[in-house]
């Protein structure tokens, strides 16, 4: 495979014309479906997806392939916390080949047992006892940081869907531009990989929780000097800061709308906020 | 108990006829793990060790392992599954049907002072009633003197699980000279101060001012069980273990 | 279907008490030591036994020639399976497999598979028409908490001592030998990855442990799987969710993991070199003797 990221020691410049520090852009909307708890839409450079939450509510019947988390206790209804169920819909036209994927993936399964333990730990289960939040997650575009963009969407639906929870999730991907066999110590760190970056670089998702430096998921596929972590961690982190940024943004600019179209009252804790 | 070496018996095998005690008055009585076919045969259905009681003119099998079946009047400790309108649903043992509890079924409770256990917790109970196909019945409470006899919900607390050989060992009556445990003995003359509960479903309470206390309990008792230690090697571990912890 | 087994409040609260009043863990272990880790290998090749305390993993490698995948004609096939059989416990089912088998695979698939430990391309007899395709079966035979390090651990030893049979081309003609003509030969391997799992306890997660027994892994509120090979290359790393741990002690996590790959593979290296001994009974004047086995009738 000719590696196109080759180029990136002549100009520190990166495939798509970024720098190593730069972030794709992110587009965001809260509330885009109507009839759901809570929905949102995210945009991470070419990578799409759309997530819809409906809970807490009663746990329906149980359907296959859907991964759990939270339900410490119990388990079946019964349990002190809210359970949350993430399903995930990976579009056959969201990638270049055309891969069907079963029920039964497995991949797609880790993805949501992910997502699903990662929220659990920041949203207030406990207060939901004996119910379900369903998490249903659509990917219309994949083209690198999957999962990065797929736990920023759920972090936006469950925020407008009114669920408490500790702070915002963020997530975004870091990377390296040495491969594993090159021991270059000359090696920048990359933030945001796309799919290209992804292929041929070495990278790791990352997520973590509100301004902290506490992360919830860490998952790194690729082989890796165990040097180049540090490095590529530090980067991933703040890039979620940055990325928190950019949520927090879009949900305050929601929450002016609907101040101003009148949809909802102005608050208590609104009235430091400066509508324009 | 018979003095001479141990009989050990297969399930199916015929049992010698001169071992089967008799008596003029007194009727045979068969324990666990043995089978009456009529009119006069009696078969093991487990492997383990055939224990004679001349006295009594009672025999059974004395075996370690499988899980715990409940019989009558059996101190367990069970866990709380959870509550129905008027009984608790207790686990005995992973992956067995549960037993019940009556709420009642508690020293001097009634429909308003019953205790309020939430799943999860521990209680130490009676079998009060165990048949084949049914579900057993605990009580916590002696249905005679309407007292709890040490029986009842146990707060906090660690929990061993131990083979239900183990266990019985440790109820016996005599389980020094009888069940060959010395190890709480050991471990209290060295000055240690517990409580403990002990259930026949294979599970040992331990509870005590000091968590170190009770992880120690807990570590004795169970490499005693896995380690099949006598007498000596018990008064040994104890030691060992004790010098390890302060 | 039965449900797992859980343990009761009492056990959960005292485990924490003990863990984080009194630093102790109840089987009187360091925080960072494993439970003693023991490898047999079977008579046949490729069959290795792993235990850690309590936990029990048999893993069988075995080979067949097949024809490859037609996207990668110049592959061989190699796949894990992993089965968690209502013999680990009740609530495993056969063919519905539940979370934990699910990521277990995933995660022997990420660490072994996909760090490229065992080199496919050698695998490769005919391009596009005849492969060897290696599979792996672990078999969790007893479930004390741990899988993922005991059955990783299983895997790279039964893969590392398994041989196939010898082959040979000539003139387009495959032959594979049995074992009485040809010695089978060792697969082409190129490193050896091992996973090693913190579990993480506390509101923040400020606890971590190393080899968390089935009842830890109960109360724990997070965990991370490192999978590293002794040249200290990272092949994977997973922390799927769980509560957000500070970044800084993840990273002394992974350092520390580092050198229990070390001693791991240094164990596994002698456990090797131990059984090749073992098999080598008559060394190589045995292979040069010139008579024959024959029983004299």
């Amino acid at each position: 495979m000719p590696l196109d990221t080759s180029a990136y020691s002549l100009a520190l410049l990166r495939v798509d014309g970024r720098r190593w520090n730069e972030l794709r852009r992110i587009h965001a909307q809260i509330r885009t479906q109507a009839a759901a708890d809570g929905s949102s839409y995210l945009e991470m450079g070419h990578t799409k997806v759309m997530c819809v939450v409906n809970g807490p509510s009663e746990p329906g019947p149980r359907r296959g392939g859907v991964a759990t988390g939270g339900g410490g206790g119990g388990g079946g209804g019964q349990s002190k916390n809210a359970e949350v169920a993430v399903n995930i819909v990976i579009a056959g036209f969201s990638s270049v080949d055309r891969k069907r994927r079963g029920r039964g993936d497995k991949q797609v399964f880790e993805l949501q047992s992910t997502i699903s333990q990662a929220l659990a730990a920041s949203l207030h289960t406990h207060l939901f006892p004996h119910s379900t939040i369903n998490i249903s997650l659509h990917v219309l575009s994949q083209d690198g940081s999957l999962l990065a963009a797929l736990i920023n969407a759920a972090t936006l639906a469950c925020v407008d869907a009114g669920i408490p929870m500790t702070d915002y999730v963020a997530a975004c991907t870091a990377g390296s531009t040495s491969t594993y066999a090159a021991n270059d110590e000359g090696a920048d760190p990359l933030l945001d990989m796309n799919h290209q970056e992804e292929q041929e670089l070495p990278g790791l998702t990352v997520a973590t929780l509100g301004d902290s430096d506490r992360v919830a998921v860490l998952v790194c596929e690729s082989r890796v000097q165990v040097s180049r972590l540090e490095g590529m961690l530090a980067v991933g982190v703040d890039g979620c800061k940055q990325v928190r940024e950019i949520l927090d943004r879009v949900v305050r600019e929601k929450g002016i709308k609907m101040i101003q179209e009148g949809t909802v009252e102005r608050g208590v804790g609104l009235n430091d906020m400066e509508l324009d | 108990m018979s003095t001479e070496s141990p009989l050990v018996v297969l399930p199916g095998e015929s049992i010698d006829p001169s071992l089967i005690p008799t008596h003029h008055k007194n009727p045979l009585r068969l324990g666990p793990g043995l089978r009456h076919i009529p009119p006069s045969e009696i078969v093991p259905t487990v492997a383990g060790q055939l224990v004679v009681d001349n006295r009594k003119t009672s025999m059974w099998i004395e075996y370690n392992g499988g899980r715990y079946i409940p019989s009558q009047n059996d101190l367990i400790i069970g866990q709380i599954v959870r509550s129905a309108t008027d009984f608790y649903y207790v686990s005995l043992s992973p992956y067995t049907p549960n037993a019940t509890l009556p709420h009642l079924a508690f020293e001097s409770a009634t429909k308003k002072t019953r205790p309020q256990l939430s799943p999860g917790e521990l209680v130490y109970a009676r079998v009060s009633l165990a048949n084949k196909h049914m579900d057993p019945e605990l009580e916590c409470v002696s249905p005679s003197t309407g007292k709890a006899d040490g029986l009842g919900p146990l707060k906090d607390g660690m929990v061993f699980d131990v083979s239900l050989g183990f266990a019985r060992r440790l109820l016996m009556a005599k389980s020094r000279e009888e069940g060959k445990v010395e190890v709480l003995e050991a471990l209290g003359e060295d000055g240690l101060g517990f409580e403990i509960a002990v259930g026949r479903n294979g599970k040992v309470w331990v509870n005590s001012e000091s968590t170190k206390t009770v992880v120690l309990v807990g570590r004795a008792l169970r490499e005693t069980d896995e380690k099949n230690l006598g007498v000596e090697a018990q008064r040994k571990l104890v030691k060992k273990l004790v010098r390890e912890m302060r | 279907m039965p449900r797992e087994a859980e343990p009761s409040a009492n056990e959960k609260a005292f485990l924490l008490k003990a863990l984080q009043d009194e630093q102790i863990r109840l089987d009187g272990r360091e925080f960072d030591a494993y439970r003693p880790l023991e490898l047999t290998f079977g008579d046949e090749y490729g069959v290795a036994n792993v235990s850690l305390g309590k936990t029990k993993i048999l893993a069988k490698a075995s080979a067949e020639v097949t024809v490859p995948f037609a996207d990668r004609p110049l592959d061989g096939i190699f796949t894990i399976a992993t089965e968690l059989s209502p013999m680990t416990a009740p609530h495993f089912e056969v063919n519905r497999p539940t979370e934990t088998e699910v990521l277990l695979s995933r995660l022997l698939e990420k660490t072994v598979r996909r760090s490229g430990a065992l080199d496919t391309e050698s695998l490769c007899l005919v391009a596009g028409q005849k492969c060897w395709s290696v599979r792996v079966d672990v078999h969790v035979l007893s479930h004390d908490g741990n899988l993922t390090d005991a059955a990783c651990f299983a895997v790279v030893a039964a893969l590392r001592h398994f041989r196939k049979p010898d082959t040979s081309m000539e003139n387009g003609v495959l032959t594979v030998y049995t074992p009485a003509e040809r010695e089978p030969v060792p697969l082409g391997w190129l490193h050896s990855p091992f996973c090693v799992t913190w579990s993480f306890f506390g509101d923040e997660g400020e606890t971590a442990l190393l080899d968390a027994d089935w009842m830890e892994e109960q109360v724990r509120v997070a965990s991370v799987t490192i999978s590293l090979n002794r040249h200290g290359e990272i092949c994977q790393i997973a922390k799927l969710g769980g509560v957000p741990v500070e970044a800084v002690a993840l990273l002394q996590c992974t350092s520390v993991a580092l050198t229990k790959v070390k001693e791991f593979s240094t164990y596994l290296d002698s456990k090797l070199a131990e059984d090749a001994k073992r098999r080598d009974k008559g060394g190589f004047m045995a292979e040069l003797r010139a008579e024959n086995d024959r029983v004299v009738g």
